[in-house]
């Protein structure tokens, strides 16, 4: 099972990703419909993709009195039943990281569904920030890159 | 229902050609992905490419013929309007001489081809008049480097310990170019961005320094001047290989960190950091020079400096460093040599010399002069494929003018922009998805194909287009192929590649594994053959053999009616030059132009995000809304506004007629303009 992790030494805020999920779910370029949110903080020059984590234990899952939310068998997105959602924004209180938000026109919150395994924001991401990886691939690759900086610090006798 | 058919092919939604995977249904395009194999952007795909299935599918794509009639435009038939359209040709040629012509390639159709055929064609019909928007963008890079190097090296980011990203945006320009140079930065590199605003690219940066407009030169002889001092040069490189060290590092000399400050808005504390960092990184120190090097009243020499450090550094063809690709033996369809027609005098050869030189491009900017004035002699008709002058080339006035003035204009388009609007016929162009095409990355080197995967009754692919015409005007000969594949067959022939085996590798051709230090067996293709820190042909042509560093005027000589200072042309996410405005989808996200503005700025002309002011420079005004930036992405003083909004044309203020004297590119960067805001009761 995959899950979509994020770079901040790579984001670039080019908000390719935030438009390709807001395409991908509503065929319009509004980043309000967007799923992943990318912040940036000027002052202190940080990129911040932030988008689910498709936690095991999801608290959104756990707080839905509609049963709208369930984990997807396949891919291990938590999903959200866009027909049994009653707008109760539970989920939305429960998240801790706050990357469930509501979609004012449809009166019902939305949230990533890793697009059926293929997520959007990732094949859109031109800097490779956004991977999607197992977790097992993602710490081997974050060792990796540990143990280069590591050599980087190591000189030569 | 038909089932869902696979495509693979490349982008032209921009210039990177990204692979991509196109889906068809019932004949219609439906979707496009990035094509996971490809070796540029390894299944990555901008918003961008995705817009290729509006622009197939788009409501407002031309389809038909049309032709002027008064003030209406009339459908005609395709092969009665190539009919006409030659026997108007015939007859401008007739009367006026062959140099009356001109053909204008845009970029917005096709891949590598497209050039080369427009080029044939004005040689073909007798004309040396071949122009397109080269002689205002990238040429300028292009010939700088080349003037140094003999030729302009592809940036090997990934492997550089230190790279050095000058006046561009990567993420918006150039967009999967962002994975190498981040590919670099996670390799251990160090990522320097030199830039006016602090663009997407810039806020990855370990070193962002920002750079007044158009003093660059002032700042790469800086770097220079410490790299020698401290000797952090490379003297293999500099004894071996290259010519005039001494007279450049004389140059340099005086560029002293304070004096950089003076020039640049730099900190001179800064400039010392800076090159003990690059210098330390030799060899493999990656610099890669943007458009916004271009567009300045002393750009080449501008580009020269910086190009010039490539040297200094050892870091030219070099692993990590710019490395000099090996060509694949293409045939070229030009016919420079079988047909030279520069004794008719090209549009623009006499005053810039060194860009027919170098790219046998006529000069646009030019080219308006002489069709309004007949001189030096008169052009009167012109044929024009897949470009929008009216909106992208500068003093936009005068462009609508001059192209209104034409005995014939003949557009070939996707849609009707502004420059279509001022033609006489106006013929439906097919798109990249409609048709077959080759095209290289030197980078990769590599080589694809594009295959031919819709298409539409009228419209011609670029091929047919000028086989067709060339056909009625007697140059058939020069067309000989009878479509496209033949043509691509020919173009491989020396290569002993064939078109089956492009199409079975959609990832890209790998025509040959990359050396370096090339340099070592073959000569530079350079008049010494060697790297020319000072270039004895420019010399010859008058120009300064070093060089030279000229202020931009704003600095030197300003002018207190036109107290900031515009910077035109910035990137941004969903736009290429003047497309894509017509698609809804990218209006929701970005709906119109802007002026950035430092909050300082905004402040002391009492406006804030939203309100128009009227931007004046000496050229002419326009109306364009306010973006207030963050403090640190602009400097005060400076302000931004990119082109190809047609209800805030930038480009009806900037200078068509104050031109880098080398290589003639328009000011269009360090433009002196007075900003007011524009009141309710101004208004209409
Ligand atoms: S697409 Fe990638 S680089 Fe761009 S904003 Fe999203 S995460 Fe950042
Ligand atoms: S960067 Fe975007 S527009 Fe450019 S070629 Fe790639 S996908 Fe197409």
């Amino acid at each position: 099972m995959r899950f979509i992790t994020m770079d901040i030494k790579k984001c670039v805020v080019c908000r390719n990703c935030e438009y390709a999920c807001s395409f991908q779910h509503t065929g319009d370029f509004n980043r309000a419909d967007s799923n992943i949110r990318v912040a940036y903080h000027d002052d202190i020059k940080i990129c911040l993709p932030q988008t689910c984590m498709h936690c095991e234990d999801a608290w959104c899952m756990e707080i839905c009195p509609a049963a709208a939310i369930t984990k997807n068998e396949e891919t291990g997105a938590v999903e959200i039943d866009s027909g049994r959602c009653a707008g109760c924004k539970m989920c939305i209180l429960a998240c801790p990281f706050g990357n469930i938000h509501f979609d004012k026109s449809n009166l019902i919150s939305r949230k990533c569904n890793l697009c059926k395994g293929e997520p959007q924001c990732v094949a859109a991401c031109i800097s490779g920030a956004l991977q999607y990886v197992t977790a097992g691939d993602s710490c081997r690759n974050n060792r990796e890159i540990f143990q280069r900086f590591m050599a980087t610090l190591h000189t030569p006798l | 229902m038909e089932k869902k058919q696979h495509y693979k092919s490349m982008c032209r939604m921009c210039n990177n050609h990204c692979g991509i995977n196109v889906y068809v249904e019932n004949g219609r395009v439906v979707n496009i992905t990035g094509l996971k194999e490809h070796r540029w952007n390894h299944g990555r795909l901008c918003v961008k490419g995705r817009l290729g299935v509006d622009l197939v599918n788009a409501p407002d794509r031309l389809k038909k013929p049309l032709k002027r009639v008064g003030s209406q435009w009339q459908e005609i038939d395709l092969e009665q309007a190539y009919d006409e359209i030659a026997e108007k040709i015939k007859k401008i040629q007739q009367t006026w001489g062959n140099r009356a012509m001109g053909i204008w390639k845009g970029e917005a159709v096709g891949f590598l081809t497209q050039e080369e055929l427009a080029r044939r064609f004005a040689h073909a019909i007798g004309s040396p008049n071949y122009f397109s928007n080269d002689s205002q963008c990238y040429v300028g890079r292009w010939i700088g480097y080349a003037l140094v190097s003999g030729t302009w090296a592809e940036p090997d980011f990934a492997n550089a310990k230190c790279t050095v990203i000058w006046g561009s945006n990567p993420p918006y320009a150039h967009p999967n170019m962002t994975q190498s140079i981040l590919q670099g930065r996670e390799n251990g590199g160090r990522l320097i961005v030199i830039d006016v605003r602090l663009s997407a690219m810039a806020r990855q940066a370990d070193d962002f320094i920002q750079i007044l407009p158009g003093t660059d030169g002032a700042l790469a002889l800086g770097l220079a001047r410490q790299l020698i001092r401290d000797d952090l040069i490379s003297h293999e490189f500099i004894k071996g290989y290259t010519h005039g060290f001494d007279a450049y590092a004389d140059h340099a000399k005086a560029f002293t960190p304070e004096r950089v400050e003076k020039e640049t808005g730099i900190p001179a504390e800064r400039v010392v950091d800076i090159a003990r960092k690059i210098g330390n990184a030799r060899p493999k120190v990656c610099i890669y020079a943007g458009n916004g090097l271009e567009h300045h009243e002393n750009g080449i020499n501008n580009v020269r400096a910086i190009a010039c450090l490539d040297g200094l550094l050892g870091s030219l063809d070099e692993e990590g460093g710019n490395f000099i690709p090996e060509k694949i033996p293409l045939r070229s369809l030009t016919l420079y040599d079988e047909k030279p027609l520069r004794h008719l005098g090209p549009i623009g050869a006499d005053k810039f010399p060194v860009l027919y030189d170098f790219r046998q491009e006529c000069h646009t900017m030019s080219a308006m002069d002489t069709i309004l004035t007949q001189k030096p002699y008169p052009l009167k008709g012109m044929v024009l494929t897949g470009a929008n002058p009216a909106l992208t080339n500068p003093n936009s006035r005068k462009v609508i003018q001059a192209l209104k003035a034409l005995d014939l204009f003949v557009v070939r388009e996707l849609f009707m922009t502004e420059t279509a609007e001022l033609a006489h016929y106006v013929l439906p162009a097919a798109t990249y998805l409609e048709h077959s095409e080759l095209h290289t990355y030197p980078v990769c080197q590599s080589i694809g194909i594009s295959p031919e995967i819709v298409t539409f009754p009228e419209c011609d692919y670029d091929y047919m287009f000028w086989k067709k015409l060339a056909h009625r005007l007697g140059a058939s000969h020069y067309f000989p192929w009878e479509d496209e594949n033949e043509l691509n067959q020919w173009i491989l022939k020396d290569t002993g590649i064939t078109v089956e085996t492009l199409f079975d590798h959609p990832e890209g051709f790998k025509y040959k594994s990359r050396h370096f230090q090339k340099y070592k067996k073959e000569k530079f293709n350079t008049p010494s053959g060697k790297f020319e820190f000072v270039s004895d042909y420019l010399k010859g042509h008058g120009y300064s053999h070093v060089p030279e560093y000229i202020a931009p005027t704003y600095m030197s000589d300003p002018n207190p009616e036109y107290p900031y200072v515009l910077v035109t042309g910035a990137r941004k996410l969903f736009y290429c030059h003047g497309r894509n405005r017509n698609f809804k989808r990218c209006r929701t996200a970005i709906p119109h132009g802007e002026i950035e503005m430092h909050p300082h700025d905004a402040r002391q002309l009492g406006v804030d995000t939203g309100d128009v002011v009227t931007v004046t420079s000496s050229v002419g005004s326009v109306d364009i809304p306010v973006t207030v930036v963050p403090h640190s992405h602009i400097l005060p003083g400076v302000t931004q506004i990119t082109h190809g909004w047609k209800e805030s044309n930038v480009n009806l203020i900037t200078h068509d007629d104050r031109n880098d004297p080398i290589d003639g590119f328009p000011l269009m960067k360090s433009v002196e303009v007075k900003i007011k805001p524009k009141r309710q009761e101004d208004g209409e």
